[in-house]
């Protein structure tokens, strides 16, 4: 039995009686019953959005954080997903499940065709050119998407209805003391995608695909002696992390029904998703989950806290335009973390974890 | 045969670009075209040959240049305006007088964001030399503290940048009609340039420089503090975003603090054209994004940006290190 095997029987054994799997199931639980234990609306958009955003973290923690790329472009192909929705829904108004499905399949299919693109020409050189050459197709997209205004609603953007059961209006009635509308379905419509997203990616990275994709994050060198043809590897992910990105964004689209270029293709999206793999972890996929949650959480909580700093310090504009300026703090944080916290919330509690395993033995 | 002939290539293909549109366009027009084509890459080389030095000598793929960019043009604006409330040499008649405050202006930008430069790199890039991935999260997180801090100082809202008074309109040379603004700044452009090339290439300093992009340890093993060039070189780099900073500002006659993210992109494709770590390649690769945006901006207004992207993606693909060597 080699090394490998070995690691994956104790991983198996282990799987059903590790506290983090019960961490897990209860994660699940909390995400699927969250219309029931809160009725606001405003909670469950940011649960919701925390559910999305986790899966496109996560997506972008393949690349960063399993293989040790840096891509500054990924909120494209999240933007591709949504905008493929958008179009089909609202600019030709094909509103049926056909087309909503038709949509994610092709902004899948380019989704990845263009990131093959990218990486075939950009990551044969080094991995840095990647960064610059996918900041810069970024921007190429975003400003496409404000110009183009007869496919792209331009700046104004697109709203449209969705088919059937996903409509706004319908309601099926009241179950368990809540109403089911179109609204509540989407949302779990869209935690199903999540979810499997979520699964197809952990299948990803603990593939012997993704085996040699940690290899290459920890040794190029090493990977290209083995004889792995390590760029080849790295297109791999990065093209299997846009489609999950197009799907995300596709499933954004669902949920606000509406899509504009600052809304799901701005360089600001992209920042915030840096900020979340950090917070979370990087190499860990469940950073995401804990990065996009202190992130919504803090931006949702945040407009009180102002209100809060101005009632508190009245006659300081100076100290008001400090608090206005959130994302100053935001800036700060970035630092902060690279010094202190390099690995994040998850990264440091499976340190901490596997310190209380090696002292126990 | 094939050495000289691969020697002249980007020069070739400067020309050819250069010369092409004379078929579509008349030639007054054309000039009068180029010539805001070659404005645009002289400000595109000054903000792109800071961050391909840094790139070249430091390895720091620096994203928080645009955020220094942005800094350079707002106290540009602000030293301007005290200037001349000061002196009122903005608004005289004589033009020597116009040229001194905007060179004043801009020198104070330079000096200023140096300093700031110097704080940034000592702050907070020094602690993550060699990690890449950490590099470019710390200048990220740079890059949205420097700009909130312009948000925080000058206010979030556009201002209007002033301009000398004999800056504005236009010399007529034969009936062609010649814009005076980018005229003066092809030529503070070029000046930089040569002064820039002239360190590089004659100084002790400059070949440490150049030694350091081409092997940083080899230096450090000749006895050399290689961390005080760092300092220097980012500093160098600072002062150059935020000349360009201040000369774009004048060029658009606005400035808003996410001013740098915009052109920042340009830097970034003008760099990799050019070639990482080379003056020479920042120049051409600049001139050549430059001159291909304007015609194609005149020909086909929608289409501006996508020659741009056009461009890399050629160029990458026939030389994938860029069109010139490091430390050239």
């Amino acid at each position: 039995m080699n090394p490998v095997q070995h690691f994956r029987l104790g991983e198996n054994e282990a799987r059903f009686r590790s506290p983090s799997f019960f961490f897990r199931i209860l994660l699940l639980a909390f995400f699927v019953f969250t219309p029931f234990m809160f009725r606001s609306f405003e909670v469950l958009d940011v649960v919701l959005k925390i559910i999305i955003f986790s899966a496109l973290v996560a997506s972008y923690d393949v690349i960063l954080g399993y293989t040790g790329i840096v891509s500054l472009g990924h909120v494209l192909y999240f933007g591709i997903g949504s905008y493929f929705v958008g179009i089909f829904m609202g600019k030709f108004g094909w509103t049926s499940y056909g087309h909503l499905a038709l949509a994610f399949l092709i902004a899948i299919v380019i989704s990845g065709i263009l990131s093959v693109l990218i990486g075939l020409f950009s990551l044969r050189i080094r991995a840095i050119f990647f960064a610059m050459v996918t900041l810069a197709f970024m921007e190429f997209t975003f400003i496409l998407s404000s110009q183009l205004r007869s496919i792209t609603g331009g700046d104004d953007g697109i709203s449209f209805k969705l088919p059937g059961i996903l409509a706004i209006d319908f309601s099926y009635g009241k179950f368990l003391g809540v109403d089911f509308t179109g609204r509540l379905i989407s949302y779990y419509l869209i935690l199903i995608l999540s979810l499997i997203l979520f699964l197809l990616m952990l299948r990803f990275v603990h593939s012997p695909v993704g085996r040699v994709l940690q290899s290459i994050r920890d040794n190029e060198q090493r990977s290209i002696a083995l004889g792995y043809r390590t760029y080849l590897f790295q297109v791999i992910a990065s093209s299997f992390a846009s489609c999950v990105a197009a799907v995300a964004g596709g499933c954004f689209a669902i949920w606000v029904r509406y899509v504009s270029p600052d809304s799901s293709l701005s360089v600001p999206i992209m920042l915030d998703v840096l900020l979340m793999v950090i917070v979370g972890g990087m190499g860990t996929l469940y950073g995401g989950i804990f990065g996009a949650a202190f992130l919504m959480v803090t931006r949702a909580f945040l407009p009180k806290l102002q209100v809060l700093i101005a009632s508190l310090l009245p006659g300081v504009p100076f100290a008001v335009r400090l608090s206005e300026r959130w994302l100053f703090y935001f800036g700060l944080l970035f630092i902060i973390i690279v010094y202190f916290f390099p690995k994040g919330i998850v990264g440091t509690a499976q340190e901490i974890l596997s310190r209380k395993k090696v002292e126990e033995k | 045969m094939s050495s000289p002939w691969k020697r002249w290539l980007p020069t070739l293909i400067v020309l050819a670009i250069f010369l092409s549109p004379l078929l579509l366009i008349n030639p007054k027009t054309y000039i009068t075209i180029t010539i805001s084509g070659l404005a645009m890459g002289m400000l595109l080389f000054l903000v792109s040959s800071g961050f391909s030095l840094i790139f070249g000598f430091l390895s720091v793929l620096n994203l928080a240049h645009g955020a220094l960019f942005a800094w350079g043009a707002y106290i540009g604006f602000t030293s301007f305006t005290l200037i001349n409330q000061w002196t009122g040499w903005g608004g005289s008649n004589s033009i020597f007088l116009n040229i001194i405050i905007f060179l004043l202006a801009l020198i104070v930008a330079g000096l200023l964001v140096a300093l700031l430069g110097i704080i940034t790199e000592r702050l907070v890039i020094r602690p993550v030399y060699g990690s890449h991935l950490f590099q470019i999260f710390i200048t990220v997180g740079a890059m949205i503290v420097m700009e909130e801090l312009i948000r925080i100082v000058w206010g979030p809202n556009d201002e209007v940048m002033p301009v000398p008074i004999n800056f504005m309109g236009s010399w007529d040379f034969f009936d062609v009609v010649v814009s005076r603004y980018p005229l003066i700044a092809i030529i503070i452009g070029l000046v930089l340039y040569l002064v820039i090339l002239t360190i590089l290439r004659k100084t002790k300093i400059g070949t440490i420089v150049r030694a350091g992009v081409e092997n940083p340890e080899m230096v450090q093993v000749m006895g050399h503090n290689i961390y005080r060039y760092f300092t220097g070189v980012f500093a160098a780099g600072s002062a150059l975003a935020a000349i360009g900073g201040g000369m774009w500002a004048t060029f658009v006659k606005s400035i808003h603090p996410a001013m740098g993210g915009e052109v920042i992109v340009f830097a970034l494709i003008v760099a990799i054209i050019g070639g990482l770590g080379s003056m020479t390649g920042s120049v051409v690769g600049a001139l050549m994004v430059g001159l291909s945006y304007n015609y194609v901006a005149y020909l086909v207004p929608k289409a501006a940006l996508g020659i741009t992207m056009l461009l890399l993606v050629i160029i990458l693909s026939i030389r994938p290190t860029g069109l010139f060597p490091e430390g050239t």
